[in-house]
């Protein structure tokens, strides 16, 4: 009780000290409006479509010349009610009478009936009494439109049917597999990468970060080179397997996903320290104790959230299972076939929704359970203490582990440039450079570079903005707005992608096949990113700074500019690389949004691969790889230039 | 601007800044005169930086009343008021040169840029940093960063300048270096000061006025003289350094002497700053530099106010020796530079 009366009261006094200044009041009004309108409502489009139905209808206007009510529905309404009532897929239909010398016959057709078909079915019925009631009428008029009702039904079909649900478990039971896989293999990695021998420390971390910068399906890409249908391996071996569908994904995924899990327990296992472990070791533990009973219980909530963002990316991918699933059915994808193949937007959208629940879970958990929970601060900083090896008995079963992943990364690169040199793989083993000749190709990459850059300006301005007035202002609702600003990144692309065609499809604000939508929905996914760069800079900065510029005369908008902008500039460049590398490769929520004359280079190889060009699909990727390391490049130079840290 | 120099600067009134239950600050009234250094002093958390903060406008009142200059500046924002902070950790903006940041202040002013930079050199001489305007904050030593932050806080001719702890990043040589150099500072440009510190001794050394706070209240405000001469309760008594506390009653007045009676003897006492009478029980407190020691039988310069007791322990505190003395059960501490040296063990006269 008491607690909550402190609360009231200080979401009082935050509420009337923010109202006291106008220019916090119009910044945070518009970033709120912002956050709504591109993050909020596309995702409240996609809830309110899943529960709503349309149902095809047709309408027919009589314009008549009866006197009398009781003729009216005797010689015209009854004898036509009577005939459409045998019209088939008719569900519904009901009479209004709009004035006296106008009858609207309304008629609702089954879920997925054709309209148009139902309009020539209800002509066709009418047609032999056409001639009893043509005298009666003056005109009449046909209309088909659809009428949408709230209902629940598209679930109840969805868990009626098991090529819906097995979706989902299918789905569930990839990003656990894949989670955990990549959850064991990343912690091998970091370990041996960090403590294992010297010589193998380097290149180990180069494996484990090779794939970040590779489009997200490019392992499945390389994956049907080596094991597909007529692969190297299952060529050269003549086997009967091949590596479609639950194999190729799961082992596509594991390497896409694993640097992201690497590099997250690479840091907790650095930040460890190894007093800890000295002092175990001290206290006669052996080897196998200090690995189970000391390192991993104290990184495991670290380990844990590393696990969590795997799941989360897992559920959401969407390159991997379109190009390597076979028959295998996952949510993501198949609420794009849905939506695309079937123009059923109700299922889509209930997939959709399928999506988002998994993911805000593991969201939520990872934000309000595990936030600040981590024993790698007891140590405090990572101490200098005398370097712990490896006993082998421990590094060896680890190098079971790290090597085998290690020669399939590497073996997956190398088949993207056989295939990228060669006419067709183990076809037509010539070299060639024609795959390279693709002006296609060449013209979605210049569109995705423009797409990025646009995406990775917007991202860290508005981000690391968000971010000053979450952390350093009193704003009424403050956590609220923070949730909902990172909704973006924890919701999976396709349901975004899915939710802004359903929220600007219609005015008043229609962006539907426009660049700008693609890049305002590049730029909200990634908001969260540049907001945590922004935060985790500004918590380095002493208030007092900006109190002193305040203090100076400075007003709070000056303070921003001129104090606080430049001491985190190194965060805005840091949301701005991030943004521009994802944006480089991105696929999932813009293969709902692209028009035609803006097709990006990540979908560009999609759409070849899927064709079966997988020469060309590895030349562009080659080419994509090409200008983002090229780009990264020029920024690190750019930094260096302007002595900006990147972290 | 002669003729509107008013005598005092600021007046506080009532002054009450509450966080959610707990008051931070608790109905402060004061006046500070022009030209004076005042201290803000008390234990960690007694509300010194809360008021402060107040008065610089970084934080809002809960009730009462800021009046600056004749002006009331209560709602006033700390961009809009007419005084100048020193944080404790100088709070220098890391992005720019000194010159940079002692010109923060006359830059968003928008002055002319030659009169910007005569004026920072002119501070960069009056602050003893000349040629280091170049410098980045970064590769100052402590000593000049607070040279820095005195510098810019001083550019804009603040009516009041604010100094938060300033002295605490400081190892000890240099804070007595730079309070007197505060000091000096003060008395040279006339300046109106409020200085907060938890260090009785600087709070002492430096002041005109201290204000004594404990618990978000003021306990005491006066001279050092007045605040070390005549505390006005034990928690100010024990802040300003004493350490002897003796219990008893009001035996009897006369003139300015009090006969006071503990359970070791009678004290014959200058009268205490407020209204007593005979039978009152009260505390006494003596400074421990007050405390001769005399062997048992030796005469006495006074003859009077003698208590005998027993040295526990004697310890080189530079140049002086501080006695632990045990009075009956109480521990009584003297502080002393006698030629010889007292052992442990010994009983003695007070």
């Amino acid at each position: 009780m008491q607690h909550s009366d402190r609360y009231f009261t200080k979401i009082v006094d935050d509420t009337r000290q923010f109202f006291r200044s106008p220019g916090l009041v119009a910044v945070t009004t518009t970033a709120a409006i912002l956050i709504f309108l591109f993050i909020v409502f596309p995702i409240g489009s996609v809830l309110q479509k899943s529960l709503t139905v349309s149902y095809p209808t047709v309408s027919i206007h009589y314009r008549h010349n009866i006197a009398t009510p009781g003729d009216l529905e005797k010689k015209l309404i009854q004898p036509v009610m009577a005939v459409l009532s045998s019209v088939p897929g008719l569900v519904k239909s009901n009479v209004v009478r709009k004035d006296p010398q106008t009858v609207l016959i309304l008629l609702r057709f089954e879920k997925f009936w054709d309209d148009l078909k139902g309009l020539n079915d209800a002509k066709r019925a009418i047609r032999p009494i056409q001639a009893t009631i043509e005298p009666l009428i003056e005109e009449v008029k046909y209309k088909l439109s659809k009428e949408r009702i709230y209902s629940t039904e598209t679930y109840k079909d969805f868990f009626a049917n098991s090529y819906y649900w097995h979706s989902l478990r299918n789905s569930i039971i990839l990003a656990v597999v894949s989670t955990t896989i990549i959850t064991v293999i990343a912690f091998c990695l970091a370990y041996v990468g960090l403590r294992g021998p010297r010589g193998a420390r380097g290149p180990l971390r180069m494996i484990g970060l090779l794939p970040l910068v590779a489009p997200p399906f490019i392992f499945s890409l390389s994956l049907i080179l080596l094991g597909g249908r007529s692969g190297i391996i299952t060529k050269l071996f003549d086997l009967d397997f091949n590596l479609y569908g639950w194999p190729g994904v799961i082992i596509a995924q594991v390497i896409t996903f694993l640097p992201l899990g690497y590099l997250m327990i690479e840091n907790i296992l650095r930040s460890l320290g190894t007093n800890m472990e000295d002092a175990a070791t001290d206290m006669g533990a052996t080897d196998y104790d200090i690995l189970f009973k000391i390192t991993i219980p104290l990184s495991f909530p670290g380990i844990l959230k590393a696990a969590l963002l795997v799941f989360l990316l897992s559920i959401a991918d969407f390159g991997n299972p379109m190009l390597i699933s076979g028959n295998v059915h996952f949510l993501a994808t198949d609420a794009y076939l849905y939506w695309v193949g079937e123009n059923n937007l109700e299922m889509a959208a209930v997939f959709c929704v399928f999506l988002i629940v998994p993911s805000m879970l593991m969201f939520i958990i990872h934000e309000f359970i595990l936030k600040g929970k981590s024993y790698t601060t007891i140590g405090g900083k990572p101490q200098q203490g005398e370097e712990r090896s490896i006993p082998s008995k421990i590094l060896y079963p680890m190098l079971a582990v790290v090597i085998p992943v290690s020669m399939v990364i590497i073996a997956c690169f190398g088949m993207i440039f056989l295939g990228a040199f060669t006419k067709i793989l183990m076809i037509n083993n010539a070299f060639t450079l024609e795959h390279f000749n693709s002006p296609n190709g060449i013209r979605a990459l210049i569109t995705s570079l423009k797409f990025a850059l646009g995406a990775a300006c917007i991202a860290p301005l508005f981000g690391v903005t968000l971010s000053y007035i979450l952390i350093r202002k009193r704003i009424p609702f403050k956590r609220v707005l923070e949730f909902l600003s990172l909704l973006g990144f924890a919701v999976p692309g396709t349901v975004m992608g899915v939710g802004y065609i359903l929220a600007f499809n219609t005015p008043p604000i229609k962006l539907t096949g426009t660049f700008l939508i693609m890049i305002i929905n590049e730029a909200f996914r990634n908001l969260s990113v540049s907001l945590e760069a922004g935060s985790s800079k500004l918590h380095q900065i002493d208030v007092a700074i900006e109190e002193a510029a305040f203090d100076m005369g400075a007003s709070a908008m000056k303070t921003f500019f001129k104090i606080v902008l430049p001491l985190i500039s190194s965060a805005l460049l840091a949301g701005f690389i991030y943004t521009f590398m994802v944006g480089m490769i991105a696929v999932s929520a813009v293969i709902f949004l692209i028009s035609p004359g803006n097709d990006l280079a990540a979908l560009y190889i999609l759409a070849v691969a899927e064709q079966g060009m997988l020469g060309m699909a590895c030349a562009i990727s080659i080419m994509l790889i090409a200008v983002v390391l090229l780009c990264l490049g020029a920024l690190k130079l750019v930094a260096r230039y302007t002595r900006t840290e990147v972290y | 601007m002669a003729d509107h120099e008013r005598s005092t600067v600021l007046e506080i009134q009532n002054l009450t800044k509450r966080f959610g239950r707990m008051t931070a600050v608790d109905n402060v009234s004061f006046l500070l005169e022009n030209g004076k250094l005042m201290t803000f002093v008390g234990p960690s958390g007694c509300g010194k930086t809360t008021l402060l903060r107040m008065i610089s406008g970084l934080t809002e009142p809960t009730e009462g009343q800021i009046v600056l200059d004749g002006e009331d500046i209560t709602f006033l924002r700390a961009n809009a008021r007419d005084t100048a902070m020193v944080f404790q950790n100088y709070a220098l903006f890391p992005h720019m040169t000194v010159s940079q940041n002692i010109g923060f202040g006359l830059q968003i002013r928008k002055k002319p840029k030659d009169e910007v930079k005569s004026e920072v050199e002119r501070l960069l001489e009056l602050v003893q940093l000349q040629g280091l305007g170049d410098r980045k904050t970064q590769q100052l030593s402590g000593g000049q960063q607070q040279r820095v932050a005195l510098a810019r806080a001083l550019s804009l001719h603040p009516k009041i300048l604010l100094l938060d702890e300033p002295l605490s990043n400081l190892d000890a040589n240099l804070r007595v270096m730079m309070r007197e150099e505060i000091r000096k500072l003060q008395e040279q440009l006339h300046l109106s000061i409020i200085f907060v510190t938890h260090d009785q001794e600087e709070a002492m050394s430096i002041s005109d006025i201290l204000v004594v706070m404990n618990n978000g209240i003021v306990k005491q405000i006066g001279s050092p003289t007045e605040i070390y001469e005549r505390p006005i309760d034990e928690f100010v008594a024990n802040f300003v350094g004493y350490i002897n506390f003796f219990a008893g009653t009001v035996y009897s007045l006369s003139g300015d002497e009090m006969i006071f009676r503990t359970e070791h003897g009678d004290l014959a006492i200058q009268q205490p700053p407020m209204q007593v009478s005979p039978g009152d029980r009260l505390k006494a407190v003596i400074r421990p530099e007050s405390i001769g020691i005399a062997r048992p039988g030796h005469q006495t310069d006074a003859g009077k106010n003698v208590i005998e007791g027993c040295v526990v322990s004697n310890m080189y505190i530079g140049a002086i020796i501080r006695y632990t003395i045990a009075v009956g059960d109480q521990m009584v501490y003297s502080l002393n530079s006698l030629p010889w040296i007292f052992l442990p063990k010994l009983c003695l006269l007070l």
